[in-house]
């Protein structure tokens, strides 16, 4: 286990000297969010459901926030160590195929827990945001960070080019996000808008982390947690088994 | 984690690979895998195809004695660092066995046995010198307290004291091959595989690596060399091997292999053995 622990506290400790970039930029952008569109738009909007506008939107803030950077973190180190082919120091010890991948996977975990941390924290001082459901939320955040912090693993032993994986952030996860419910709740769409949205898998996500601050939901938590089960076991199988056969990580 | 490599069977701290088996008894696997007879490195049949098509080694076959210095010649794309890889793990094998010390080489025994300068700098840009060295430790198994003890020598060994919390891409060309170097000797493996080491390198630091690498073949390491050198390989080999187009064309000492082609200089027989 040895190699494993080491190749974890690596992958943090490219977090940690890397912080201004990889923790407090991603807190400051999604405070500026809650700010903005909390506090400017909810004098218009109020309420949804039950809840203070400003209030509403801290759980999708915190969730994208989250996700991007396990997202990022894991797509850039693997692309980093691969393209300079530093990883072959790795790749060469002897660790098993699982302690590689999940140590490669606890480095953007971390670091979205730092920014999910962070922003919970400056949200309960600035809106007041409360935690109904803990388990539900710890359980959500876990799935919701396996399945990005492996789909850019996965991203990252498949691109060829630093451009591959900006793209897969800007073009694909970044929208699905932004529709995914972090701003409204879907009830408010219109058909077939609303039913769209059930096939976005990040509106689960944020539909069971803001069960877990919130108590309130689209969708039942249950089915919202399940999705992101189904996506999140199939997403770490796939990231172990590049690791496991080689694949695009040795020639 | 099977990072006993260098203790022997019978207790305590043992030299890589001239370690006698100790007393009479049962012989267990350990026993096999540190009798001098046991080559450090055995090839049979190792075939690579890449994805492209392109076949690098074909049916190649080759066995170095454990404790040998043994050189590998031959022009850009013989298959040198696919053999090195193949060796290393850093390649999908399509058909044949690689024997470390006589455990395939994919077992986290043979790893932790195999050090690797590779002929590229692959330096984590993230890590300092020290890190570097501790990093690579660690994910080799050593214990913390080895570890810090081990980096410290090693940094002093290559002279990189003063560059220890320096980061890798800060450092000159001749402080990363330093690294390099000391980064693949730093958890004691008892193969080591320098993949043309002196690439590049001026003639002073040339000397020093060369110096380097001749003591740690008089504690009794194997060292696998690919070199582009022909007088680097005659200097240091006790055996050469000539390979072209993914096979094995010729072996022997320098002297055997002067013999064997009729000539007086290695450069003759280099271009003897590339022409047939």
């Amino acid at each position: 286990m040895t190699g494993l622990v080491w190749l974890c506290k690596r992958e943090t400790l490219r977090v940690s000297k890397l912080w201004t970039q990889t923790v407090l930029a991603p807190v400051v952008s999604s405070m500026l969010f809650i700010l903005v569109f909390g506090l400017s738009l909810g004098g218009r909007i109020k309420q949804v459901g039950d809840v203070d506008y400003e209030v509403f939107i801290v759980p999708g803030l915190i969730t994208m926030g989250m996700v991007q950077a396990a997202f990022a973190n894991n797509a850039s180190t693997i692309f980093q160590a691969r393209f300079d082919r530093y990883i072959n120091d790795v790749l060469s010890a002897p660790m098993k195929t699982w302690q590689m991948s999940f140590g490669y996977t606890i480095g953007g975990i971390v670091r979205a827990l730092a920014i999910g941390v962070s922003l919970l924290a400056l949200a309960v001082v600035v809106v007041g945001v409360p935690i109904e459901h803990p388990f539900e939320l710890a359980v959500a955040i876990s799935l919701g960070l396996v399945l990005f912090a492996s789909l850019g693993l996965v991203v990252g032993i498949y691109a060829e080019t630093w451009d591959h994986t900006s793209f897969i952030q800007n073009i694909v996860i970044l929208p699905l996000t932004f529709v995914g419910g972090v701003f409204y709740s879907i009830d408010i769409l219109p058909s077939p808008w609303h039913e769209l949205s059930h096939v976005n898998p990040v509106f689960y996500l944020v539909n069971s982390v803001r069960y877990g601050f919130l108590g309130e939901s689209d969708v039942s938590v249950w089915l919202s947690l399940g999705v992101t089960a189904a996506l999140a076991i199939p997403a770490y199988a796939w990231a172990q088994h590049l690791f496991t056969t080689g694949k695009r990580l040795k020639s | 984690m099977d990072h006993h490599a260098d203790t022997h069977p019978c207790g305590g701290e043992v030299a890589p690979a001239r370690v006698a088996p100790c007393g009479a008894g049962v012989v267990t696997s350990l026993d096999r895998v540190f009798r001098d007879d046991t080559p450090a490195l055995q090839l049979r049949g190792l075939t690579k195809r890449y994805d492209d098509g392109t076949l690098a080694l074909e049916d190649f076959g080759l066995e170095i004695p454990a404790g040998a210095f043994f050189g590998l010649l031959g022009p850009n794309g013989a298959g040198k660092t696919t053999l090195i890889s193949a060796v290393c793990n850093l390649l999908r094998v399509t058909d044949g066995e690689v024997l470390v010390f006589g455990e395939p080489h994919d077992t986290l025994k043979a790893r932790s046995w195999v050090g690797l300068a590779e002929q590229d700098i692959n330096l984590d840009r993230f890590l300092t010198v020290r890190e570097t060295l501790e990093y690579h430790g660690g994910y080799f198994g050593m214990d913390k307290d080895e570890i810090e003890g081990r980096a410290e020598e090693m940094i002093r060994a290559f002279g990189l004291t003063s560059k220890r919390d320096v980061r890798a891409p800060k450092l000159s060309g001749g402080q990363r091959r330093r690294l390099l170097l000391a980064r693949a000797l730093m958890h004691r493996p008892r193969l080591v595989i320098l993949d043309e080491p002196t690439a590049g390198v001026d003639f002073e630091l040339r000397q020093e690596l060369w110096a380097y690498i001749r003591q740690l073949h008089s504690e009794g390491t194997t060292i696998l060399l690919t070199t582009h050198y022909l007088d680097e390989a005659e200097l240091l080999c006790e055996e050469i091997a000539l390979i072209r187009g993914g096979h094995l064309i010729a072996r022997d000492s320098a002297d055997g292999l002067r013999e064997h082609f009729g000539v007086n200089r290695l450069e003759d027989v280099y271009v003897k053995a590339m022409a047939s």
